[in-house]
């Protein structure tokens, strides 16, 4: 099982690099994704993607409909792929330590 | 990076991953032996599985019929040859000539090898039957594919994806693990865009009794397909229909067709059926999902555990039904870009859904540009059977998977001005073509068929 390594913290990976244990992220923990995803930096945008991805998680134990976390966060989906690479689903849900969606996704 | 002696396989699910869907792995040493156990109760019980293993003549026919073949030249991925990959197994086992001269006659002894040879190929079939629609024998290799997935599933071994979408469902009944108050609060976004962008009123009414209809939607559409699941509520609300959506079965698909059709498939159908029984409804609708329709419409009533009392119908054939009876008032001007219809495998090759679509494709559009082979020929997306695994080696693999499907809508013109439309009703094909759109630079976006109808409704 990967492991990623924060602050002295084991942080245990699934095959596709997502956490397992959603309640131990932090900053640093995004801070450790961004440089695996090729963000050399971690910007006031990219904060208010995670944030408002983490808030939704923790309200609705899943992730928002992409066009409603472009509308929340006026970030149309062309800027989400700008900031994160990898896309919305296998990006910034990712950083903010979502678990990997499953499904037709 | 997961590779078995150079052949790709799919992340394979973990023990406990199967466990939630009552699969016991079998250790490595036994597989052999339970493999052959499980190859003899299957073929004394299908005999489409029997004609598959003794009638293929190797014509070749099924060859540059196959999209997996003509996108990775990879020999065995010609269905004939995929099927060899058991037929080889059953020859050396269950037939006299191979029990007594082996190699010789093309019979091979099972082992750990072959195994992960199954698993790597029986992942790369779509199980879409365009071998079956031409094979002159009539041989299904899709068949052979659900045979060989549910070996390797009684084996334990099972791609994650499957595992985890057979886990979700088993939890929140649907594949992407939306619980219900995720639903609700997507349902009264759906209706706040509605209202912006229609300047209708459009209410999504969850788990409401005494409902004449529920309507099942694919649960992707309440993460990815927004114009699909608005849609649906347009539509309904627009024919006044008395209808909700049940909370604890938000899910079109059935993966357990795909790969488990003991305990995962049945499990789902009846959680529909008690859904219906609780709701006490009196027609069930299905929404847009290829081989979910195909185990609805094709799998419920065997597959039941008690008489099936309400009609299964799509939402295709009703919205097809009400246009030839001009009960819909559409404005197909409000779709005025190019268009080209991706048939769905399971639509047109298991449903019979392929003039339904086209009737509501030709009231809702004016520049509607068939594909070339379309209908009942066309070819798969490539992502078919939850072929939609994206780590590296898997997504290479599905961009050559959807290279046929790709020189198809190119051929039409569609996404010369970079505006056009590919409609694929289906939420594996979306999820598939959405990425390959862009990695084959096609110049269209991908739409559900509801989307277009819904944009063209007029309301009084």
């Amino acid at each position: 099982m990967p492991c990623l390594t924060v602050n002295g913290v084991d942080i245990e990976l699934d095959e596709d690099g997502f956490m397992i244990d959603p309640d131990l992220w932090n900053e640093d923990v995004a801070r450790a994704f961004a440089d695996s995803e090729g963000i050399s930096e971690l910007n006031e945008d990219h904060w208010k993607v995670i944030n408002y991805l983490r808030d939704y998680f923790k309200q609705y134990h899943i992730a928002p409909m992409v066009r409603k976390l472009c509308q929340e966060t006026s970030c149309s989906l062309k800027y989400i792929y700008d900031l994160f690479p990898s896309g919305p689903a296998k990006g910034a849900c990712k950083l903010a330590g979502l678990p990997k969606p499953t499904g037709c996704v | 990076m997961p590779e078995y002696k150079g052949m790709v396989q799919p992340v394979r699910a973990t023990p406990d991953e199967m466990r939630k869907i009552f699969a016991e792995p079998v250790p490595d040493e036994q597989k052999p032996e339970k493999a052959i156990e499980y190859l003899d109760e299957i073929r004394k019980k299908f005999r489409s599985f029997v004609v598959a293993m003794e009638s293929c003549v190797k014509c070749g026919q099924c060859a540059e019929n196959c999209h997996t073949y003509l996108g990775t030249r990879d020999p065995n991925n010609i269905p004939a040859n995929r099927a060899e990959l058991i037929r080889k197994i059953y020859r050396r086992y269950f037939t006299l000539e191979g029990r007594w001269f082996g190699k010789l006659v093309g019979a091979e002894d099972i082992s750990l090898d072959v195994i992960e040879q199954w698993y790597s190929y029986f992942y790369q079939c779509s199980q879409c039957r365009r071998c079956a629609h031409v094979c002159p024998f009539g041989i299904d290799t899709c068949e052979v594919t659900f045979i060989g997935r549910q070996l390797l599933h009684w084996l334990g071994i099972t791609p994650k994806l499957h595992a985890a979408v057979g886990g979700a469902m088993e939890k929140v009944g649907n594949h992407t693990g939306l619980p219900k108050p995720g639903i609700v609060d997507t349902l009264e976004f759906m209706s706040e865009e509605i209202m912006d962008e229609f300047g209708v009123e459009v209410e999504f009414p969850v788990d409401k009794p005494d409902s004449d209809i529920i309507y099942i939607p694919s649960s992707a559409d309440f993460l990815l397909n927004p114009y699909t699941l608005m849609g649906a509520g347009m539509f309904f609300t627009y024919i006044g229909a008395n209808w909700c959506i049940p909370s604890n079965v938000t899910e079109a698909g059935n993966f357990g067709l795909l790969f488990d059709q003991y305990y995962t498939q049945r499990g789902n159908v009846n959680r529909l059926l008690n859904a219906a029984h609780e709701l006490n409804v009196k027609k069930i609708v299905w929404g847009e999902c290829g081989h979910g329709w195909r185990a609805a419409k094709m799998y419920v009533p065997s597959l039941a555990d008690r008489p099936v009392r309400w009609p299964l119908t799509h939402v295709h054939d009703e919205a097809a039904e009400l246009i030839r009876r001009g009960e819909l008032k559409l404005n197909p001007e409000n779709n005025p870009e190019p268009v080209t219809l991706h048939d769905p495998c399971n639509y047109v090759r298991a449903c019979g859904l392929n003039d339904n679509m086209r009737t509501i494709m030709n009231a809702v559009t004016v520049d509607f540009r068939e594909m070339n082979p379309h209908g009942v020929d066309n070819f798969c997306c490539g992502g078919g059977s939850g072929i939609l695994f994206d780590d590296p080696e898997m997504y290479q693999r599905r961009i050559q998977l959807s290279q046929k499907k790709a020189d198809q809508v190119r051929a039409t013109g569609v996404g010369k001005d970079g505006n056009g439309i590919l409609c694929a009703p289906c939420s594996i094909c979306k999820a598939q073509l959405y990425p390959m759109v862009e990695e084959h630079e096609l110049g269209v976006h991908v739409h559900g068929l509801i989307d277009l109808l819904a944009k063209a409704l007029v309301w009084k």
